[in-house]
């Protein structure tokens, strides 16, 4: 399976999952959005689908075919989306030719709000809304990316295939973001927020150290033992989730 | 009860995390001990069955150094042969006379010995063992079995872990534990390919329930081996000498063609053996198979006193008494507290679970609550009893037990 089928899974799936957070908790993403009603469709030959819905002030984004999008954005390959991810292509609109200028103003700004959350080295200084946006998105992209590496990335394939059923919770102290992640039989589903009786607990201290932790800046064996990310539970999930977390970096640019 | 705070231990590893990969790496890697703040991390001294930190606080150890000190810390048996060999020879051009003695000792204690080959550490023996299975029948193929641990060469390890690729296990057939459907399935789908089978005399994985071999299933395994003219390979690592001091083999009623050695053979010394059948001798001696210090006499010289003194005091009789005594004491303080604590495995070395939470965190919350008190327990491996644990040791750990059942009972007032 070829990385840039990986990277699209990741690009729709993970990143683009993080809009949902961008207008719930960002005034300046909310105002773009308004109150408009609309569902773009992304649809990528021989590669994934999803959707994004703004509704009543809300974002939702959810895998495969939207039942009725406004607007389809067609792409002729994984390669191609990717591309557009990193802001060298465009997508070919399909369906919402009147929907265009929403597509090039506001959602092309609203995009970018997301970016800027996601580099801060590209920012000057860091304040707490900034660091809460940006270990949020950072915690959804590390858990929403691993169902896309699980059934494509070879090495993540095979340690899918052996990690025991159960629940991870993945939480950032003080205040969150939370994830969970539900495995069965080697499939992986994320989820956001907290779950009742976990299997396995992965627990990082602050945002600083969930940051450095899920962007493979520090090793795991030696941010448990600092005591920065506390572990406890059925810990051959965590191992085979931690392996896991490691490859998704090879495919985030 | 007082408990413990590891100030010192916990300072020290930030100043190793700088320096060393993983602070401290391996199997003393203080990850699995959960929560961490609950562990000290280096140690001052040793001695019997107790060992102190760094920061002062004495510990009942019943991990052992994770199995090689069978004896105690310090044994002074030990000790004396072992000073008494460093004043003629350690490492030199040649090796010492002990050598001879050492495995004329083995050969005469283990059952199916015609030959002991010396090394460092138990996965260097396993790893010969492969090589000599390959030598022996010109095949490719090694079963071993899943949650089976073998050391940590790139074989052992599973291809998905950094540093390993696929192509190291392309040789490699993971089996069952106690599933012999399996193993003669690999047999028959693989004609004449399969070199070996290696495995732990029991199964003893961590995080886990350990199991006993199921009735007759070695047996089978034996004559399936026999038969197919495949190399059987007793991993006795952790084992053995704590079982029975003729090979692991010989108190489950089978017969393997090598067996590895390591850990309690040195009381703490670093040497490790393979010891085989006449009929793998030739095989062994066409491997070329040797490292720096495998030859060196002190651990050859400690591993001599230990295995006399093992015999001597029928230490696996002695482990299986104590172990009994302690694992059979904190089930009925567990029960008193209202919960269960299920033991598996063998009585020398045990592993213990609450099953209250199958998640482990209430097991790994007590082991915690008892470390800090000052009895070393870990909640992911199989412990292990020392010759040294006396019944005073044993005493205090139930004291322990109690008061850290009484922690977790306050703090989980459900879940007993």
């Amino acid at each position: 399976m070829s990385a840039q089928k990986i990277k699209a899974g990741i690009n729709l799936h993970a990143i683009l999952k993080n809009l949902e957070d961008l207008v719930a908790f960002d005034d300046d993403a909310r105002k773009l959005i308004g109150n408009r009603k609309m569902c773009i469709r992304f649809s990528v030959k021989n590669g994934p689908e999803a959707w994004v819905k703004f509704e009543k002030g809300k974002c939702t984004v959810g895998r495969g075919k939207a039942p009725k999008p406004n607007v389809i954005l067609w792409f002729s390959s994984c390669e191609h989306l990717n591309k557009m991810f990193d802001g060298k292509a465009n997508p070919i609109p399909l369906k919402g030719f009147t929907k265009l200028s929403f597509l090039q103003k506001e959602f092309t700004q609203l995009t970018k709000r997301l970016e800027y959350f996601l580099r801060p080295e590209n920012v000057e200084k860091l304040d707490e809304h900034y660091i809460k946006m940006n270990t949020n998105f950072t915690l959804t992209i590390a858990a929403y990316a691993l169902p896309e590496i699980a059934l494509f990335d070879e090495r993540a394939k095979f340690t899918a295939s052996h990690l025991p059923d159960g629940t991870l919770q993945m939480e950032v102290l003080p205040e969150g973001p939370d994830v969970y992640l539900e495995i069965k039989a080697g499939k992986i589903t994320a989820g956001k927020g907290k779950i009742a009786h976990p299997d396995a607990m992965m627990i990082m201290k602050d945002a600083h150290v969930a940051n450095d932790f899920l962007n493979g800046k520090t090793d795991s064996f030696t941010a448990i033992a600092l005591g920065d990310v506390m572990i406890k539970g059925q810990i051959p999930i965590l191992d085979g989730i931690n392996l896991m977390l490691d490859r998704v970096i090879n495919y985030v640019s | 009860m007082k408990t413990y705070s590891y100030n010192k231990s916990h300072e020290l590893f930030k100043k190793a995390a700088k320096i060393i990969p993983c602070g401290i790496y391996g199997h003393f890697s203080p990850a699995p001990l959960i929560p961490v703040s609950d562990y000290p991390f280096y140690i001052s001294k040793a001695k019997d069955a107790h060992f102190w930190d760094v920061d002062g606080n004495e510990f009942i150890d019943y991990m052992c150094a994770y199995g090689p000190v069978i004896l105690g810390y310090n044994n002074p048996v030990v000790e004396s042969a072992a000073e008494m060999q460093r004043q003629q020879a350690n490492c030199a051009t040649a090796p010492g006379e002990i050598m001879v003695e050492l495995a004329d000792e083995l050969v005469k204690t283990v059952t199916i010995a015609d030959w002991a080959f010396f090394a460092k550490n138990g996965n260097d023996a396993t790893t010969f063992s492969l090589m000599i299975a390959r030598a022996k029948t010109g095949r490719k193929k090694i079963i071993r079995l899943k949650g089976g641990y073998h050391g940590v060469a790139p074989w052992t390890q599973s291809p998905d872990h950094p540093g390993i690729i696929f192509e190291d296990a392309e040789n490699m057939l993971i089996g069952e534990w106690n599933n012999y459907e399996v193993l003669e399935d690999f047999v028959t789908k693989n004609p004449g390919e399969i070199a070996g089978i290696i495995a732990t005399p029991y199964h003893h994985p961590t995080f886990e329930d350990n199991v006993l071999p199921a009735e007759g299933y070695w047996k089978k395994v034996e004559q399936l081996c026999k038969q197919e003219g495949i190399v059987l390979i007793i991993d006795d690592v952790r084992t053995g000498f704590r079982l029975d001091v003729r090979g692991s083999n010989e108190y489950f009623g089978f017969k393997p063609d090598l067996i590895a050695f390591c850990k309690a053979i040195g009381n703490g010394y670093p040497i490790s053996a393979l010891v085989g059948t006449k009929e793998m001798k030739e095989a062994a001696s066409k491997v070329f198979y040797t490292g720096s210090y495998w030859l060196s006499a002190v651990p050859m010289a400690a591993s001599l006193a230990t295995i006399l003194e093992i015999k001597e005091n029928n230490v696996p009789e002695m482990l299986a008494e104590k172990g009994k005594k302690l694992t059979g004491g904190l089930q009925k303080i567990a029960k008193r507290h209202g919960f269960n604590l299920k033991v598996t495995g063998h009585p020398a070395m045990p592993y213990l679970r609450l099953t209250d939470d199958p998640s482990l965190m209430l097991h790994q919350e007590w082991c915690g609550e008892c470390t800090k008190r000052g009895a070393y327990f870990t909640s992911h491996h199989n412990w292990f009893i020392s010759a040294a644990l006396t019944d005073t040791d044993i005493q205090k750990t139930f004291e322990i037990a109690d008061d850290a059942f009484k922690t977790i009972k306050r703090n989980h007032p459900h879940k007993s």
